[in-house]
C-alpha cells in the first residue's frame, strides 16, 4: 500500500516535471526562432526537458517533488525554494511568449495615433443634420463630368460641415461664383444630401436593430419556455426517460450557447441572405439557449411546498405546474426576458456586421467608405440606446426581482 | 365506527437506505382526532406523506375510505387524493396569489384542465371558497396576497384550502410548529371544529403534549419508525413521556 503510493507519486512528480520543461523549451524555442531564426528539431526540445528533469529530480529542487512528494525534500534551503523561482521562471516566459504572439508594438501605440485621427474627429464632431460632402461625393461629380477647377474648389472644402443648405449655397457662391453655381447646383446638391440624409437612415437602422432584438427575444420566449420545464432537474422524475430528456435539453442548450451569435449570423446570412431576418434568426437561437438555461434554473428554485400542497389535494401534473410553479415563476422569468432583451439589443449591433442588417451593418459601411462624422454619429446612436436598455432593464429587474 | 384508515406492515426505506418506517400498523376510526408524537427524525412526516403516495412506500398495504391507495394510479389515486385535505408546517401557499385563489386552488381535483388552464373558476366554487374563508374568519382578507398574511392566517388560509376539497380526513403535519402560542392554539381549535362539526378525521402531528390533551382523542407515538405508543392522551404520564422523548426530555406546556 505504501509503496504504491510511493510509486504513483514518483510518477506524477516526474510527468509534471517532464511537461514543465516541455514547455519551457517550447516557449524558448519559440522565440529563438522568431528572433534569430533558428531551427532545430522538436526531439531536440524532447531530450533537452528530459535532461532537465532529471538534473532537477536527482537534486530535488523540481516543481513535481514539491508537489508530489512527501517524502525527500531537499535540505539546503537554496533548494528549497527552487521550484518558486522555477514558477517565477514560467510566468516570465509565457509573457514574453504572449507579448510576440499578440504582437504587443507600444511603438505604434503612442506614435501612430493620428491614424485614428478620423474616427476620433467624427466621433467628437458627429455629422446630425447640415451639408457637407466627403470625397465620395467629389469623387463621384468628378465621375459626372464637372470642369477641373469646379472639382478642386470643391476639394477645398471636402468634409467640411455646413448647419444648413442656405450656410452651404452660400459659401459655395463665394468660392465658385454666382454663374457657376448655378450651372452646378443641382449636382452638387445631390451629391451632398445623399450624405446628409444619414440622420434619417440612422434612426430606421437604429429601429431595426431594435425590433430585430425585440422579435428574437419574443420568438425565443416560447421554445425556451417549454424547454426550460424539461430542463430542470426538480420536475422532471428520475426515471431513464426523466434523465435523458434533462440531459439531452441541458446539454444542446449549453452547445448552442456557447456558439456565439456572431457564428449563427454567419451561418444564417449565408442561409436566408444578408439582412435584419438573418440577425434575428441568430440572436434567437442564441436567446433560446440562454433563455432555457436561466428559466430552468429558476424553476429549480421555486420553493417546492406549494407544488407538494397542489399535488396533495389531487391536481394533475399539468395544474400542479400550473398553479404550483408558474405563479412563482412569472416575475423572475419577466425580468430575465427583458434583461435578455438588453443584451439582444447590444448583440444585435454586432451581429449587423457579419450581415445581419442594423445600423451594424450600416456601421460597417460606413466606416468602409471612411466616413468618420457619420460614423460618429452612429457610435453615439448605439451608446445611447445601450445606455437606455441598460438602464431601463436594471429598473425592471429591481421592480420584479429585487436583483 | 368503522375504520376509515388502515395501515397494514408499511415500510419506507429512502434511497440513501434511511429505514424510516419500520411495519407501521395502524387503524384510524372515523371521527377520531389523532396526534402523532415523537422526535425529529421519528417518521411523521414520513408516514402522513406515504399515505397520500405523496412520497412512496417501499411496502405494505394502505387503506383510506375503502380504496386501496397502493394500487391506485394515475386517476383513481388523484380522486383518492382530493379527499385528503393536508396542511403543512410551512403553510405551503403560493405568495403571490390572493387568499382566495389559494382556497380555490384546493378546487383544483374536481376541475377540468381546460378550466385550470384559463384560471376560470366556476362561480359556484368562488361562493363556496368565500364561505370557506368565511369559517376560518378571513373573508375580508380575500383579496390579500398570501405573503402580506400573518403566520397564523396562512395556516387558516391552508384549513380553508383543505375544506375546498370536501374532504373526508385531513393530514396536519406539525400545522403549529412556526406558530407562537396563542395562534398556536386557535389553529388547533379550528382543526378541532372541522373534527366535531363536520365529522372530519384529522391527523396531526404534534409537538406539544398540552395541545395533544386538549383536541386529542388519541395519540399515537412514533420511535425510529415504529409506532411506541397507542391510547388516550391521558394516559401519557412521565414514565411513557420518557419512552417518547428520551430520558432527558422535558414536558413543556403550552397554554
Ligand atoms: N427525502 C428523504 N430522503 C432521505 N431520507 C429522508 C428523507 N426525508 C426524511 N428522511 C429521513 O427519514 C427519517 C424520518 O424523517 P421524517 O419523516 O421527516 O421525520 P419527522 O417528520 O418525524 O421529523 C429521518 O431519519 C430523515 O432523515
Ligand atoms: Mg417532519
Amino acid at each position: 500500500m505504501k509503496k504504491k503510493n510511493r510509486t504513483l507519486e514518483f510518477i506524477q512528480a516526474i510527468a509534471t516535471d517532464l511537461l514543465f520543461w516541455i514547455y519551457i523549451f517550447g516557449c524558448l524555442y519559440y522565440l529563438m526562432h522568431k528572433w534569430t531564426g533558428f531551427t532545430a528539431k522538436l526531439t531536440f526540445i524532447g531530450i533537452a526537458a528530459l535532461l532537465a528533469t532529471i538534473i532537477f529530480q536527482l537534486i530535488r529542487g523540481s516543481i513535481g517533488v514539491k508537489l508530489f512528494l512527501s517524502s525527500g525534500k531537499p535540505k539546503r534551503s537554496v533548494l528549497k525554494s527552487l521550484w518558486g523561482y522555477l514558477i517565477l521562471l514560467s510566468l516570465v516566459v509565457t509573457f514574453v511568449v504572449g507579448l510576440n504572439i499578440v504582437e504587443v508594438d507600444f511603438y505604434k501605440f503612442f506614435t501612430k495615433f493620428q491614424n485614428a485621427g478620423g474616427i476620433a474627429s467624427g466621433i467628437f464632431d458627429p455629422s446630425v443634420t447640415g451639408y457637407s460632402l466627403s470625397a465620395e461625393s467629389i469623387n463621384e461629380l468628378e465621375k459626372d463630368d464637372l470642369p477641373p477647377d469646379v472639382i478642386n474648389t470643391l476639394k477645398g472644402i471636402q468634409n467640411r460641415k455646413y448647419s444648413t443648405r442656405k450656410v452651404f449655397l452660400n459659401d459655395l457662391q463665394k468660392r465658385l461664383g454666382e454663374s457657376t453655381l448655378q450651372e452646378y447646383k443641382s449636382t452638387i446638391l445631390k451629391s451632398a444630401e445623399k450624405n446628409t440624409k444619414l440622420l434619417n437612415i440612422a434612426l430606421s437602422a437604429l429601429a431595426e436593430t431594435i425590433f430585430l432584438a425585440l422579435l428574437a427575444t419574443v420568438f425565443a420566449i416560447p421554445f425556451a419556455f417549454v424547454l426550460s420545464f424539461f430542463a430542470a432537474r426538480n420536475l422532471m422524475p428520475r426515471t431513464w426517460l426523466g434523465n435523458i430528456v434533462y440531459l439531452v435539453i441541458r446539454t444542446i442548450a449549453t452547445i448552442f450557447r456557447s456558439i456565439e451569435a456572431i457564428v449563427w449570423a454567419i451561418i444564417f446570412s449565408v442561409w436566408v441572405g444578408i439582412g435584419p431576418f438573418a440577425g434575428m434568426l441568430a440572436l434567437m437561437v442564441h436567446s433560446v439557449a440562454a433563455l432555457t438555461k436561466l428559466y430552468s434554473e429558476q424553476i429549480e428554485n421555486i420553493d417546492t411546498g406549494p407544488v407538494e400542497a397542489i399535488k396533495a389535494t389531487g391536481a394533475s401534473t399539468l395544474q400542479t405546474w400550473i398553479y404550483a410553479v408558474i405563479p412563482q415563476i412569472v416575475s423572475p422569468f419577466l425580468a430575465f426576458t427583458i434583461y435578455r432583451w438588453d443584451i439582444n439589443v447590444r448583440m444585435a449591433t454586432i451581429v449587423g456586421f457579419v450581415g445581419g442588417g442594423g445600423i451594424g451593418l450600416l456601421l460597417l459601411q460606413q466606416q468602409q467608405l471612411l466616413r468618420w462624422h457619420n460614423v460618429g454619429l452612429l457610435i453615439w446612436l448605439i451608446a445611447f440606446v445601450v445606455w437606455v436598455m441598460d438602464m431601463v432593464s436594471a429598473r425592471v429587474r429591481e421592480k420584479l426581482i429585487g436583483i | 365506527m368503522k375504520n376509515i384508515i388502515k395501515l397494514t406492515d408499511l415500510h419506507k426505506i429512502y434511497e440513501g437506505g434511511t429505514h424510516a418506517l419500520k411495519g407501521v400498523n395502524l387503524e384510524v376510526k372515523e371521527g377520531e382526532f389523532l396526534i402523532l408524537l415523537g422526535l425529529s427524525g421519528s417518521g411523521k412526516s414520513t408516514l402522513l406523506r406515504c399515505m397520500n403516495r405523496l412520497i412512496e412506500p417501499t411496502s405494505g398495504e394502505i387503506e383510506i375510505d375503502e380504496e386501496n391507495v397502493i394500487t391506485a394510479k394515475g386517476k383513481r389515486l388523484r380522486k383518492i387524493r382530493r379527499h385528503i385535505g393536508m396542511i403543512f408546517q410551512q403553510f405551503n401557499l403560493l405568495k403571490n396569489l390572493s387568499a382566495l385563489t389559494n382556497v380555490l386552488s384546493g378546487k383544483l381535483g374536481y376541475v377540468s384542465l381546460w378550466h385550470s388552464v384559463t384560471f376560470s373558476m366556476h362561480k359556484n366554487d368562488v361562493a363556496i371558497a368565500m364561505s370557506n374563508l368565511q369559517r376560518v374568519g378571513l373573508e375580508q382578507f380575500a383579496k390579500n396576497k398570501a405573503r402580506n398574511l400573518s403566520g397564523g392566517q396562512q395556516q387558516r388560509v391552508a384549513i380553508a384550502r383543505a375544506l375546498m376539497q370536501n374532504p373526508r380526513v385531513i393530514f396536519a403535519d406539525e400545522p403549529v410548529a412556526s406558530l407562537d402560542p396563542a395562534t398556536a392554539d386557535s389553529v388547533m381549535r379550528y382543526l378541532g371544529e372541522l373534527n366535531k362539526n363536520d365529522n372530519i378525521t384529522i391527523l396531526c402531528s404534534l409537538h406539544f403534549l398540552s395541545l395533544a390533551r386538549k383536541y386529542g382523542t388519541r395519540v399515537v407515538a412514533l420511535k425510529d419508525g415504529n409506532i411506541v405508543f397507542d391510547g388516550t392522551p391521558k394516559e401519557i404520564d412521565e414514565q411513557k413521556f420518557k419512552d417518547i422523548y428520551g430520558e432527558d426530555a422535558e414536558e413543556v406546556e403550552i397554554r
